[in-house]
């Protein structure tokens, strides 16, 4: 353990104290001298967003289920706590034990963000961790990541020992056994990696060669041996409902993020638009029941306290049994003054009752994200949505007494051209229209439509991992004619910083040959990316020039079908064929049903079983 | 309709839990044990619990007090007992008293004693120390800078806070390190931070003090009942 004095002193000194704690209600105290494994679960940024996140919470509570694992938790420390931690000599630690990390056995990072990732490196780095994996003695631990941006891992094959491909309730567990075997036998560190290369959804990238065309793109991607696989196959879950669900969940000291019960209540989307990685990846759909979902809600609400339950999920409102599910939590709950938040509501199912019932506790403001501004572009990324659905919806909730809008949009998307860009603007005024377009005793509040604009990312795993990301100049341009259309007092108009898009893109579609760029950054003093106060593109742009790398090479070049793609050996279910297809499909701006009301051949139904399809 | 007044300590780690987080704690520590507060009308419904005054971060303390609202009574032992069970370690309810709804409690308070220890950096002898209090204590008026932050304008006053300390006294004189017991205004009624004490010694005495060593412990907030300091729980 670290020494308790000096952590006390330092504390003392430092923004929001209560992060570096632990000891909160729900968290587990183990001995750490009874467990046979140890394992830090890392978030690679600071607490309050860590703690919101619903993975941490399942996989902590499923590893300390088991008795002889400990899990523990520790984050990125903010820019204070960092130099007082260097200036001290005192290693990161982790909060429950206040054991540094490299006493551990794993370090399992969560990959929720490309920008995240020299929160990585630094994090090791204040672990006393070598970063690369090369260089990782016996007595260091294993470190090792998954999430969502472990689809694409190849950035981080350096860096991390091994990955963790899909979900991983079940597959945590089969590593754990198998470690718990050869620790026990005593072998070496290279015979555990051996090991765990067996195990569904494991990919070790030393066990892997790569080798390039001349123009820099992949030539071959192969095995070392073997014995390896040559392609690895997401791990899912089947069942949901017997899945583990935590029956309890750290409740924080100090606000978080999401800072209530969070219910899980399925996973997967069948929308299929093309833009979306996380629609592609977490495919097939799996629902959980109402029963066991008020179930869970009933358990986490005693065992937290908390005052909010907020429904989590992809297109939440294409749960089958919505109206029940939303009814019975709201019954049940209204007396304990319990609220009710439901985060993504699609704006064509867009039940308007269902939020009117969720108000009479709590009030917020309505969004919408029809992603494109024409139908046209709408139609080209499959979002099936029109704009008399949305200005129906906008014109109920403002005779409901709703009176502040917000709108998101993407620019940069596929085959966009400026009258696409006219059209955000025109919906936008379109709203506005309908405010004013109600008879003046029935307008409620004041109006206030807000615009915001990301720019695209495109991402491995969807119909759109081949286009080239606009330039930081397009985007620009995008942007500053759009905002110079924007004329009213009554409208908002917000952007993104098209450089860290940029970078989103570099890393999203990276290879290999990225590690060593964001060790370099790293070392230069990029960290916490993902925040603008922090971001130093200047700094990364130097970088990629030291190493010799084009960064445009990946965000903004157009690639072919037939190049080797860096996640080519990861199979997510969804087949490249009906990537290809909808690619195509996208040209023409030909929809795709939805594919609850058919399938729509994506091909998750022949490798994988389970779920609706 | 009762309600229920709360002696608790905050201490250990839990000493960087801010007022407000403390607040939301208490908030879910009332849920988790089922035990039956009122809340307040409207469209965000609170529970009605307040604070007596809120401790700065870093200070740990025997004496915070709050009230409760409850929907209707249980017992003040059952209630100990079941808010213990769920608080976390440092966050202990040591004694409780149903009252007389009246003043609010905010509004009783108007001292507080604390335990301040610290170290000097040359060390100092007992003699000098007590002859530093002695100077303090035989003063009139003790000026010292307060800033205050009003319509974002920071403003620099000087005030007299002479009549804010009550008592002074040296407990512990160990090489370099002290340890001195004070009584201070605290409340809406005029309060005086326990660091002004360190700063006033290390004017009064000239004594340089080892800024990461001080420890700030609050013992007992108090009420004044005829001249005399009383705890919140016996003011009535
Ligand atoms: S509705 Fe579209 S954007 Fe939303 S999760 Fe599904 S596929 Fe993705």
């Amino acid at each position: 353990m670290i020494n308790k004095d000096t952590l006390d002193k330092i504390l003392s000194r430092v923004e929001k104290p209560a992060r570096y704690i632990g000891n909160e209600i729900n968290s587990y105290k183990k001995n750490t001298k009874e467990v046979k494994v140890r394992f830090a679960f890392a978030f690679p940024d600071i607490y309050e967003v860590g703690m919101s996140h619903l993975g941490l919470h399942i996989l902590y509570n499923l590893l300390n289920k088991e008795e002889d694992v400990f899990c523990e938790r520790v984050f990125a420390p903010w820019i204070d706590m960092e130099h007082e931690l260097r200036k001290h000599n005192i290693p990161l630690y982790a909060l429950e034990s206040k054991d540094p990390i490299n006493k551990f056995d794993f370090v399992g990072f969560t990959l929720q963000y490309e920008m995240s990732y020299t929160n990585i490196l630094n994090m090791l780095d204040l672990g006393h961790i070598p970063l690369l994996s090369k260089d990782r003695k016996e007595e260091d631990p294993f470190i090792i990541a998954g999430g969502p941006c472990a689809y694409n891992p190849e950035p981080l094959a350096d860096i991390i020992d091994f990955f963790v491909i899909g979900e991983s309730e079940e597959l945590i567990l089969e590593i754990i056994e198998a470690y718990k075997k050869w620790k026990e036998n005593n072998r070496t560190r290279e015979e555990f990696l051996e090991d765990v290369s067996q195990i569904k959804g494991v990919y070790v990238p030393k066990f892997y060669e790569v080798t390039y065309n001349q123009d820099g793109t992949i030539k071959e991607f192969t095995p070392k041996a073997q014995r390896y696989p040559s392609v690895i196959k997401k791990r899912i879950i089947k069942k949901l409902d017997e899945v583990y669900f935590p029956d309890r969940v750290i409740v924080p000291y100090i606000e978080t993020v999401h800072d209530r019960v969070m219910l899980e209540i399925f996973r997967g989307c069948t929308r299929g638009c093309r833009f979306c990685q996380a629609g592609m990846i977490y495919r097939p759909v799996r629902e959980r029941s109402v029963d066991k979902l008020l179930d869970h809600a009933q358990k986490l609400v005693e065992i937290t306290g908390h005052e909010e339950i907020s429904l989590s999920s992809l297109s939440t409102s294409d749960y089958s049994k919505l109206e029940e599910l939303v009814k019975s939590l709201i019954n049940k709950f209204k007396d304990k003054k319990i609220g009710l938040s439901l985060p993504s509501l699609r704006l064509d199912s867009f039940s308007l009752d269902i939020i009117q019932e969720i108000q009479k506790v709590r009030k917020t403001g309505l969004t919408f994200a029809p992603e494109a501004g024409s139908q046209r572009l709408r139609d080209i990324i499959n979002k099936g949505i029109n704009e008399e659905d949305l200005i129906n919806s906008v014109r109920d909730a403002f005779y409901l007494g709703w009176s502040t809008v917000k709108l998101y949009f993407m620019i940069g998307l596929p085959y966009e051209n400026y009258d696409d860009i006219l059209g955000i603007k025109d919906l936008a005024y379109k709203v506005k229209d309908t405010y004013f377009g109600l008879p003046k005793d029935k307008r409620k509040g004041n109006l206030k439509v807000t615009v915001s604009t990301s720019c695209f990312v495109p991402k491995p795993f969807t119909p759109f991992q081949w286009f080239g990301q606009d330039t930081i100049e397009t985007f620009k341009e995008k942007q500053k004619y759009l905002g110079s259309n924007i004329k009213d007092k009554k409208i908002t108009y917000n952007f993104h910083d098209p450089e860290l898009s940029f970078l989103e893109a570099v890393f999203a579609r990276g290879d290999r040959k990225l590690s060593k760029v964001l060790i370099r950054a790293w070392q230069k003093g990029c960290k916490f990316d993902g925040w603008a106060d922090y971001f130093n593109y200047e700094k990364w742009m130097e970088t990629f020039r030291e190493a010799g790398i084009d960064p445009s090479f990946y965000a903004n070049r157009h690639r072919e079908y037939n190049e080797i793609l860096p996640w080519d050996f990861i199979d997510v279910g969804v087949s490249k064929k009906y990537l290809i297809n909808e690619n195509e499909k996208a040209k023409n701006g030909i929809l795709t049903r939805d594919c609850r009301k058919g399938c729509t051949g994506c091909g998750i139904n022949i490798s994988f079983t389970g779920g609706v399809c | 309709m009762s309600t229920i007044r709360v002696k608790f300590s905050k201490k250990d780690e839990m000493k960087y839990i801010s007022h407000l987080d403390l607040m939301r704690l208490f908030q879910r520590a009332f849920r988790r044990a089922g035990i039956p507060v009122r809340y307040s009308q409207g469209f965000n419904p609170h529970p009605k619990f307040s604070l007596a005054t809120a401790l700065p971060i870093g200070v740990t303390s025997d004496g915070e007090y709050m009230d409760v609202e409850l929907e209707n009574d249980i017992d003040k032992d059952e209630f100990i007992k079941r808010l213990n069970d769920v608080l976390p370690r440092g966050v202990r309810i040591l004694s409780s008293k149903y009252i007389k709804t009246g003043k609010s409690l905010m509004s009783l308070i108007e001292w507080s004693d604390y335990v301040i220890e610290f170290c000097t950096t040359d060390g100092i002898s007992k003699e000098d120390m007590e002859n530093c209090i002695r100077e303090i204590l035989k003063k009139d008026e003790i000026y010292i800078k307060k800033v205050k932050i009003k319509n974002k304008k920071e403003t620099i006053k000087e005030v007299d806070i002479r009549s804010s300390i009550k008592n002074l006294n040296l407990l512990v004189v160990e090489d370099k390190r002290i340890i001195i017991r004070t009584t201070l205004k605290s409340g809406s009624k005029g309060n005086l931070k326990p660091k002004y004490i360190i700063d006033i010694i290390n004017k009064t005495g000239n004594i340089e003090i080892v800024d990461d060593s001080i420890k700030i412990h609050r013992l007992e907030l108090y009420s004044q009942k005829n001249g005399n300091l009383v705890s919140p729980l016996n003011c009535e």
